[in-house]
């Protein structure tokens, strides 16, 4: 246990460093992206004399180290600043859209964790059979699909043809849990494929080495049935490798939810990271990239801590 | 009591064209009942509209953007108003208008109007609202007053605008920002910063706005045009990606689908459930040139240029036909544009050629040019580039964002040419000022051709319609004669509507107001 807390506090530790890294790198890289956001602001019909007022009431005039550590430092007084484009607080912005996001995101994991690990497990027990050449090459046909591709496919059947589901929006989970579960469920599939895919191949290979191991042998040498040798002893083997590789899907789906959200309207962080950056709106890419930043890092964090428990050897290393 | 008829009227939100309209109803009515109940207005329903902006702001100081208006117009009441086809004028907050003097504009204004907060709209509202559009450090509508010294109260219901130069554009700008009229008890209480908060006179009242997500509101029940609007509310939903617009509305998840691009119509066609529109609008497709600099400072190369272009195939091709191809920068539906000038260059190739050898270019020149780096707009700047090639002329294209191609070529006048959408200016005035004259943004070069001021003057200071439409024909004439611009075609407003959306109609700024639409059962 003391070892799990030592981990904690050396993780949180490095989260400081991380983050500022982080937002700096983003910083820099919207200043990169040619084009100037007093320009946005001023509209459709600015006078030069206007953009150049705009540069001046929104401090562009000024050095950018002065413009960055400006803004950090109000993010230290727990002020994320407000977006240029609307004038909305950057925190109720991220706050009125990550819910629908993490719903996305962890209804595709769910979906992803059922399907692929089955798939992965039925293909290790089946090696060279049909099964096996269906489930390796479906999953490397998964991990070849563009999401927003199937995304659009989904929608023109399932929701344009069959009126199974809706073709666009997202409904709060606190509202109406049932509208939002039908909302989010293609958003979530299209998600998941590919995180499936992945999910089952290296399952299967992992399975395949455990189970062409030794010890295995041993064990059905000793009479141990195919169902335990596989749950109680295989599983629990690539445990680890699982957990890890569940860990690093969640940053994906994150990431992938920017294109998703875009294709079914849902208004989530994604689709504000992505609208946002377009604009040049700094304030809001800036404090989404850092929320995005501490749940990556908290997910490693938890699996960090889960891969010590499962497994006492991860935590003395 | 003829005025005070009139005044009834107007407080009804009836004008001399509608009671002709509503007579004309009412004849066709009576001899066919049973039609006419069914285009009877049916209240109530919530209108679910999708759009692909974000507001800027719904304060009209701080908006920027001409797709604003889709909520703006919603929400608050204009001075003056317009018809949707013709942009012509017609009695909006102020039931009359004269210039008493060159100088000075008088409104008389529609009385026992209220804010949605129950404040009086009165001359002083309108004083402070002008007011506060010229002097807020906020404000981005402050070059829209610059002939403005101030607003006088002259009487219990009529305001004095005081210029300081003619302006015969000012009553067609107070139907835009400058004219939305905020609650000065919201200015009072709330300001300065009003970008998330919204209180006029119109026919529905702000409720929420969830930044990018969706915009709500709810009838106005004391709208002054009594019986309307029909609906009890209308929820925006915005919605950035123009396909995911079209497949919302054809879901039905949405009644009305605004700002879309001839693309999202040939998608909605092949659906039963919606009807999709392209109508005319204020924006045209072209290209800003530097005529300060060789070579387009040479008018044969530029003339040559706008020979070269084939506008007919650009229209087809690009706007899939349901643009209208052009040589001047309004459409052929606006009260100020001359249809004698309308299609000045026609598809030349020969003649492109020997105005280029006239120049001195007989094996033809190369000009660098900014454009547009997203799919529809690199599909549009090829054709055109494969266009003005076969008349010798070769065009270097930068491909960058709308705000680069803007900085570099308008601010850093890098380059002699930048593809681009440009319009949606309420007065003509505005649009060739901001398009020509020798300071405008978009003026790259900040050269005013010999002979431009004299004819923008012209329109500024005429005494009447007739007289602004003869000015604004000289004025049209003089700037596609000396090829300021290589305009490709007016840009169509594409809108998709279920069959449940009655009396819907767009207008050429295609942001339409909704407060006389109504949802059938």
């Amino acid at each position: 246990m003391g070892t799990s807390v030592r981990l904690v506090g050396r993780r949180l530790w490095q989260l400081l460093p991380i983050v500022i890294f982080a937002t700096l790198v983003v910083f820099l890289l919207l200043q990169l992206v040619p084009g100037d956001p007093a320009l946005i602001l001023a509209g459709d019909y600015a006078t030069k004399e206007r953009i150049e007022e705009i540069r001046q009431l929104h401090g562009f005039d000024r050095p950018l180290i002065v413009q960055y550590f400006s803004w950090f430092w109000k993010v230290l007084h727990g002020n994320l600043g407000t977006s240029l484009l609307s004038s909305a607080p950057v925190l109720d912005l991220i706050m009125q859209r990550m819910p629908n996001t993490a719903l996305i995101a962890v209804y595709a994991l769910v979906i992803a964790a059922a399907v692929g690990i089955s798939l992965g497990m039925l293909a290790a027990t089946r090696v060279g059979s049909r099964v096996d050449a269906f489930v390796t090459s479906t999953a490397s046909l998964g991990v070849a699909l563009p999401s927003f591709w199937l995304a659009i496919l989904l929608v023109a059947t399932l929701a344009l043809d069959l009126h199974l589901f809706p073709a666009t929006g997202a409904r709060p989970l606190t509202v109406s849990p049932g509208e939002a579960i039908r909302h989010a469920t293609l958003p979530a599939i299209a998600l998941a494929v590919g995180v499936i895919a992945e999910l089952a191949r290296q399952v299967r290979s992992a399975l395949i080495e455990v189970l062409g191991s030794q010890y295995v042998r041993t064990l059905r040498a000793k009479g141990l049935g195919p169902m335990a040798i596989l749950w109680k002893h295989g599983l629990r083997n690539i445990s680890v490798t699982l957990l890890t590789l569940v860990g690093l899907q969640v940053n994906r789906l994150f990431s992938g939810a920017v294109v998703i959200e875009a294709v079914f309207a849902i208004p989530g962080a994604g689709s504000l990271v992505a609208y946002s950056a377009v604009n040049k709106d700094y304030p809001v890419v800036q404090g989404t990239v850092l929320v995005f930043v501490v749940i990556v890092i908290l997910v490693n964090l938890t699996v960090d801590i889960l891969s010590a428990l499962l497994d006492p050897r991860v935590a003395r290393e | 009591m003829k005025d005070k008829d009139l005044d009834q009227r107007q407080a009804a939100g009836i004008d001399r064209r509608q009671l002709i309209k509503g007579a004309a109803a009412g004849a066709g009515a009576l001899a066919l009942p049973g039609a006419a109940l069914a285009q009877a207005p049916r209240r109530g329903g919530t209108l679910r509209v999708a759009i692909p902006f974000n507001p800027a702001a719904i304060d009209p100081m701080t908006g920027r953007n001409l797709p604003d208006f889709d909520t703006l117009y919603a929400i608050f009441d204009a001075l003056i108003d317009f018809e949707p086809k013709t942009l012509e004028l017609k009695p909006g907050l102020a039931k009359s208008w004269r210039f008493a003097d060159q100088k000075t504009l008088v409104l008389d204004l529609v009385e026992g109007v209220t804010f949605h907060d129950g404040t009086p709209f009165n001359p002083e509202a309108v004083k402070l609202n002008v007011e506060r559009y010229k002097t807020d450090p906020r404000s981005n509508v402050k070059a829209d007053l610059v002939t403005v010294d101030g607003v006088e109260v002259t009487g219990r219901s009529q305001v004095a605008f005081k210029l300081n130069r003619p302006n015969a554009g000012l009553p067609v700008m107070l139907t835009n920002r400058i004219g939305l009229m905020v609650s000065p008890k919201l200015i009072q209480e709330k300001g300065p910063n009003l970008d998330r908060l919204a209180v006029g006179t119109g026919p529905f009242k702000f409720v929420e706005w969830q930044d990018n997500a969706s915009i709500k509101l709810v009838r106005n029940d004391n709208y002054w045009k009594a019986g309307q609007p029909y609906l009890d509310g209308i929820e925006f939903r915005i919605i950035n990606e123009l396909n995911t617009v079209a497949r919302s509305a054809i879901a039905g998840e949405v009644d009305l689908a605004l700002n879309l691009q001839p693309q999202q119509k040939a998608i909605a066609d092949r659906s039963s459930n919606v009807v999709a529109s392209a109508n005319p609008s204020l924006v045209f497709w072209g290209a800003f040139l530097n005529y300060a600099k060789p070579p387009l400072n040479d008018l044969r190369v530029r003339q040559a240029m706008n020979y070269a272009l084939n506008r007919e195939e650009i229209n087809k091709v690009i706007a899939l036909g349901l643009g209208r191809p052009s040589s001047v920068i309004l459409p052929q539906e606006h009260w100020a544009c001359d249809s004698a000038t309308a299609n000045y260059y026609t598809f030349d190739l020969d003649r492109a050629k020997a105005l280029l050898t006239e120049a001195g270019y007989p094996n033809g020149l190369e000009i660098e040019s900014f454009g547009w780096a997203d799919q529809v707009s690199m599909q549009r700047q090829e054709l055109i580039i494969s266009q003005l090639a076969k008349a010798g002329i070769r065009i270097r294209l930068t491909p960058v964002s709308p705000q680069q191609a803007m900085q570099s070529f308008m601010i850093e006048t890098k380059g002699s040419m930048h593809i681009s959408p440009a319009g949606g200016f309420p007065d003509p005035s505005q649009a060739y000022e901001a398009l020509f004259g020798g300071s405008a943004l978009r003026n790259a070069g900040k050269v005013e051709l010999p002979g431009f001021r004299e004819l923008m003057d012209a329109t500024m200071s005429a005494a009447d319609l007739e007289a602004r439409k003869a000015a604004f024909a000289n004025l049209q004439r003089f700037v596609v004669e000396n090829a300021l611009q290589l305009v490709q075609y007016v840009a169509p407003g594409v809108v998709i509507q279920s069959k449940k959306l009655q009396n819907f109609q767009d207008n050429l700024l295609t942001t339409p107001k909704l407060h006389e639409v109504w949802l059938s059962a």
